[in-house]
């Protein structure tokens, strides 16, 4: 597993206290919302905070967002591309 | 016009003796460190991992607590839910406040914002169990549980409720222990406490009946002894019809020593009861000790343990047990436990 997604998949597992759920567990190209996380509204602004406090990336557009969180895959990419830290 | 009499259908605790049982009774655990967390049971049994991420571990206790006396009384949906917290959420409190201060109010996370208010608790209960009746969260330090249970009479004798849901609940973390100890507070040992009472009008099957509650903010002992006295009339009892009386003695003799000379003014020589030495002292402190006294009566025994002298004669089937609560020489509550089994 690239080392960027698997420190990725631990972040999420931690701020959204996803207890029983391992980094092997997360398909990353499954979707991060309307799959079988059961993630809601409140984990996607944790995911925001994740996204400022750890990369340095302010996501102020919802609509950005929702394309952003489409996967973890995605995500990891977003990251890789705008990171500030 | 007669009144309403309300019975303890069910109720068990979290603590830091062995969870959702009576154990203690027979094989009380024994601590010998000052600052002690509760002993928690498997909340998957109750509550699902995804549902449990987002609740803290107070929230997690006091529900467990709540639908385990829920399931005993099977009264799925009372008509009350009323909780009592000294500190509510504290610890997910501190958990936003520290972040708070090391982002500089700026990047908070929502889940502890969310978990830090007082009255998260008994939300979360109504929404979990899908009851959206009365609901209200007492704080008042030591007392909060007393008010909560004062305010479940009231709502009984005013005949608004046949049913409530009514908790003790609060968290100590590391932190605020440290605080405790920084002023000097020496209750020992110091620990968590979670109970849940499922008060109804239905007496069969109940544990025990809940005969009256009195609150007194800084009576003088005449004051007291009317308050007793008219405690005892309500319910046609005179003083030698109790049998104890269960005391928050905490281990710290500047505080015992006058409690237990008001005891003494007010009981005499009724056996004496305590019941921090095994639980721990805390905010909801109060409703252990209410426990242990309906633990007594439903069994209809005292546990050795209980009993503050060692000399004290054994007392066999208990019909009538006096909670007197005391907290910093103001506040001070007597609740009167009547045995609803045989007389």
């Amino acid at each position: 597993m690239n080392e960027a997604i698997l420190e990725l998949k631990r972040q999420i597992i931690e701020v959204l206290n996803l207890e029983d759920i391992s980094p092997e567990d997360i398909d990353e190209n499954a979707p991060l919302f309307g799959g079988g996380l059961g993630l809601d509204s409140i984990d996607a602004l944790e995911l925001i905070v994740l996204m400022e406090k750890n990369y340095g990336i302010k996501l102020q557009d919802p609509a950005e967002g929702k394309a952003v969180f489409k996967s973890v895959a995605v995500m990891a990419n977003y990251i890789e591309k705008n990171r500030t830290k | 016009m007669n009144r309403q009499r309300v019975y303890i259908q069910a109720t068990t605790q979290i603590s830091i003796q062995s969870p959702l049982n009576e154990n203690w009774m027979q094989n009380p655990i024994q601590y010998e460190r000052p600052f002690i967390r509760s002993i928690e049971p498997n909340f998957r049994d109750f509550i699902s991992p995804i549902e449990a991420r987002r609740i803290g571990r107070l929230q997690k206790r006091a529900l467990t607590t709540s639908l385990t006396v829920i399931h005993q009384s099977k009264v799925e949906h009372p008509d009350a839910i009323i909780t009592g917290t000294g500190l509510g959420c504290i610890e997910n409190t501190e958990l936003f406040l520290k972040d708070m201060c090391s982002q500089g109010e700026y990047l908070l996370k929502p889940t502890p914002f969310i978990q830090s208010t007082h009255n998260t608790i008994s939300s979360l209960i109504a929404i979990y169990t899908q009851t959206h009746n009365y609901n209200v969260t007492y704080s008042h330090r030591n007392i909060s549980f007393e008010c909560a249970l004062y305010d479940a009479m009231l709502q009984f004798r005013l005949q608004k409720i046949n049913s409530a849901l009514v908790g003790s609940h609060d968290e100590l973390t590391p932190s605020w222990y440290e605080l405790l100890k920084k002023v000097g507070y020496s209750g020992n040992p110091s620990a968590e406490a979670s109970v849940s009472f499922m008060l109804t009008t239905e007496r069969n099957n109940s544990w025990c009946e809940l005969g009256g509650i009195k609150i007194l903010h800084q009576p003088s002992i005449e004051i007291l002894k009317l308050s007793l006295g008219k405690l005892l009339t309500d319910n046609g009892l005179n003083l030698s019809d109790i049998d104890a009386v269960i005391t928050g003695i905490n281990g710290n003799q500047a505080t015992d020593l006058p409690t237990i000379q008001i005891y003494k003014q007010l009981f005499g020589q009724i056996p004496l009861l305590h019941y921090k030495h095994l639980f721990g002292d805390s905010y909801s402190a109060s409703g252990l000790g209410l426990y242990s006294a309906a633990c007594c009566l439903k069994y209809q025994f005292v546990p050795s343990t209980l009993y503050y002298m060692e000399t004290e004669d054994q007392i066999d089937n208990p019909q009538n047990i006096m909670f007197f609560g005391q907290s910093d020489y103001k506040d001070y509550s007597l609740i009167l436990l009547k045995s609803s089994c045989g007389k």
